[in-house]
């Protein structure tokens, strides 16, 4: 593992996830999980495409690979590191994104999360025009509707994330 | 040689790859740029030329390749009538190949990536109770193609020449990160940049092997052109009968990586400077960017220019005087052109499917960080001048051929777009070359190459026998 890959692991483990890269299901939840940390401040060093199912980092997926066969060979290097304090509470204030849901419904939640997030952060749509938002995400053929992008404009909002 | 011509040429350049490449004004304008000009001071192949003296070619002459090739692809969608492109259409596209790596970093991906350095006392046991802090308050360094979308949109120069901020944009869109208003034209437009037979590999392959004198990156670059189509969506892909040439293609690209780009020395040397400029960033030398908005702000200033592979150069040259015994040691190898020793190298091919992770590298490398420490002290070496360092995995194509439907729910669609497509007749959309059963890349794509290596940094080289008993101690860590 390499810094960056360290970075990654660091922070999945602080938001108490488990590391698994098998299905596309799994692997949307890594990407958009790192997209929510760095949307918190915790700069893991991934740039974000816009993509199918929203913010996605090629980048990232390779170093989710190479990451999960290494500890799959016994070589979790991040054991020796920590996070810094400012990230660790960073990531420890969001981890109630996470709560309570099974993988499927969890998938769907950060997909929405993200893709709003990136919206607006791309200066796409205000944050104050959910219509605005519901639109935009029709267009890229995401089912999510007005109410449902209120409710992520206000969880974003819960936890700092805008 | 072809001539790469377009509508209303007004000049050409002639290229040692490519042969004529017409250029309209706009084209020349922008290539006439200090902000375009600065490709010519960055070395396509970074440290390369230590092991390869003639391995100098430029950012600059393989981004004229890569605006040849793209002439040539546009002219070919054209032609087949998949895409009908406006002149305008036509141009972005030729601006976008030709501006592709404008963001380049000096030493190109060596300097970009030293947010992923390790250092070698943060990957051995050295006894430590504390774990080590990672800040992630500061943001790394960006990639490239983001690097590159900050200079076509914030340099005066580029913008005056694209005529204005609001095309700089539509053009970095198409070779840099996607933002969410594209509409589905521009989609299908970046997709004739980023498909896998891209127009990028097709040109370094035939430049850096025409550089090095390695023949293996040598393709048939007019029988792979000849045989593009281009489907509805903006796929691009080949004929059938391209299918040899295209598994050619793959397999240069494969051996160019073990043999030059992975080569000893080469590999060497660059981690040699990756770890330097780690360590001065981090001692805050030499006014190096600290993070990624420092960064932003030297390529979007007057300084631009000056960030070339002399910048790096320089650096090497002064902290051959730093006060840090480790950081000289590194400089005056690099500066003297001393290159780390090998101690020993495992290369390993495994497939993807392997269930079983653990192999000879892993054990090398488990090793390595048990016992390090120890053959440091017994050889009275410094830890620091030990470089343990691994390449990236290498495949063929990025998945191995699918087997089942349940398979298929697993693609990432980005993954899958960049692998190299084939038209098989009767089919308007192509398929990929790694699900064609008669191919060579269906049986090989699931493998994956990886060299694990232990260098030392030997200052005094009259020390052969010092070398001789290290190679000793390590020839058997990687067994466990």
């Amino acid at each position: 593992m390499d810094r960056q890959q360290i970075g990654v692991k660091l922070a999945v483990d602080v938001l108490k996830l488990p590391f698994q890269v098998g299905t596309f299901r799994d692997r949307l939840i890594m990407q958009k999980t790192v997209y929510l940390a760095q949307a918190a401040g915790v700069n893991l060093g991934y740039y974000y495409h816009w993509y199918l199912y929203g913010p996605y980092s090629p980048s990232l997926t390779r170093d989710e690979f190479a990451i999960a066969m290494d500890i799959s060979a016994g070589m979790d290097e991040s054991e020796g590191w920590k996070l810094d304090d400012q990230s660790s509470k960073r990531l420890e204030d969001m981890r109630g994104i996470f709560a309570d849901l099974d993988r499927d419904a969890l998938a769907r939640k950060l997909e929405l999360l993200a893709s709003v997030h990136f919206l607006i952060d791309h200066k796409q749509a205000s944050h104050a025009d959910s219509r605005r938002i519901t639109t935009t995400l029709e267009r890229f053929k995401k089912p999510f509707t007005e109410g449902d992008v209120k409710g992520a404009l206000a969880e974003l909002k819960t936890h700092g994330l805008l | 040689m072809a001539s790469y011509r377009h509508d209303d040429p007004d000049k050409l350049v002639v290229d040692s790859i490519h042969g004529d490449i017409h250029l309209t004004q706009r084209e020349r304008e922008v290539i006439d740029t200090g902000s375009f000009q600065r490709l010519r001071y960055l070395k396509q192949l970074a440290m390369s030329q230590m092991a390869y003296p003639n391995a100098t070619h430029t950012r600059f002459a393989h981004s004229l390749g890569v605006f040849a090739i793209m002439t040539r692809i546009v002219e070919i969608a054209k032609k087949t009538g998949q895409i009908v492109l406006s002149h305008k259409e036509e141009e972005d596209l030729r601006l976008a190949a030709l501006l592709h790596d404008v963001g380049h970093y000096p030493y190109s991906h060596l300097m970009e990536r030293i947010d992923k350095v390790k250092l070698i006392e943060e990957q051995v046991k050295v006894g430590r109770e504390t774990k080590l802090s990672l800040d992630r308050t500061g943001t790394p360094y960006p990639e490239h193609d983001l690097v590159g979308t900050f200079i076509v949109t914030e340099q005066d120069d580029l913008l005056e020449a694209l005529g204005g901020k609001r095309r700089a944009k539509v053009i970095a869109n198409l070779f840099g990160p996607k933002r969410p208003t594209e509409n589905v034209r521009n989609l299908q437009l970046s997709k004739l940049v980023h498909s896998s037979l891209d127009m990028d590999r097709l040109d370094y392959l035939l430049r850096d092997s025409q550089a090095t004198g390695v023949p293996y990156g040598q393709i048939d670059i007019n029988y792979l052109l000849n045989n593009l189509k281009v489907s509805p969506s903006g796929m691009v892909g080949i004929s059938e009968k391209a299918v040899p040439a295209a598994e050619q293609f793959l397999f240069a690209r494969f051996f160019m990586h073990r043999t030059v780009y992975y080569h000893k020395t080469t590999f060497g040397m660059e981690e040699v400077c990756r770890q330097l400029l780690r360590r001065l960033r981090d001692q805050g030398k030499y006014e190096m960017p600290r993070d990624a908005a420092g960064i932003r702000r030297l390529v979007t200033s007057d300084k631009l220019g000056t960030f070339t592979d002399a910048y790096v150069d320089g650096i090497i040259q002064e902290s051959t005087n730093n006060d840090n015994e480790v950081i000289q040691t590194l400089a005056r190898s690099m500066q003297g052109r001393r290159p780390p020793k090998r101690l020993r190298e495992i290369n390993i091919l495994r497939s993807t499917d392997d269930p079983n992770e653990h192999h000879a590298g892993t054990t090398f490398k488990m090793n390595c960080r048990h016992n390090l420490s120890q053959l440091a002290g017994d050889f009275d070496i410094p830890l620091e001048h030990f470089i343990l360092c691994e390449t990236p995995p290498l495949r063929l194509e990025k998945r191995a051929r699918l087997v089942s439907a349940e398979e298929a729910g697993k693609i990432d669609g980005k993954d899958e777009e960049e692998l190299i497509k084939v038209f098989v007749s009767g089919e308007e959309e192509p398929k990929s070359l790694v699900d064609i059963s008669h191919s060579l890349i269906s049986r090989c794509a699931g493998l994956s190459f990886q060299s694990f290596r232990l260098y030392v940094i030997q200052e005094d080289t009259t020390k052969g026998e010092v070398l001789a008993q290290l190679r000793e101690k390590v020839k058997n860590w990687d067994k466990t």
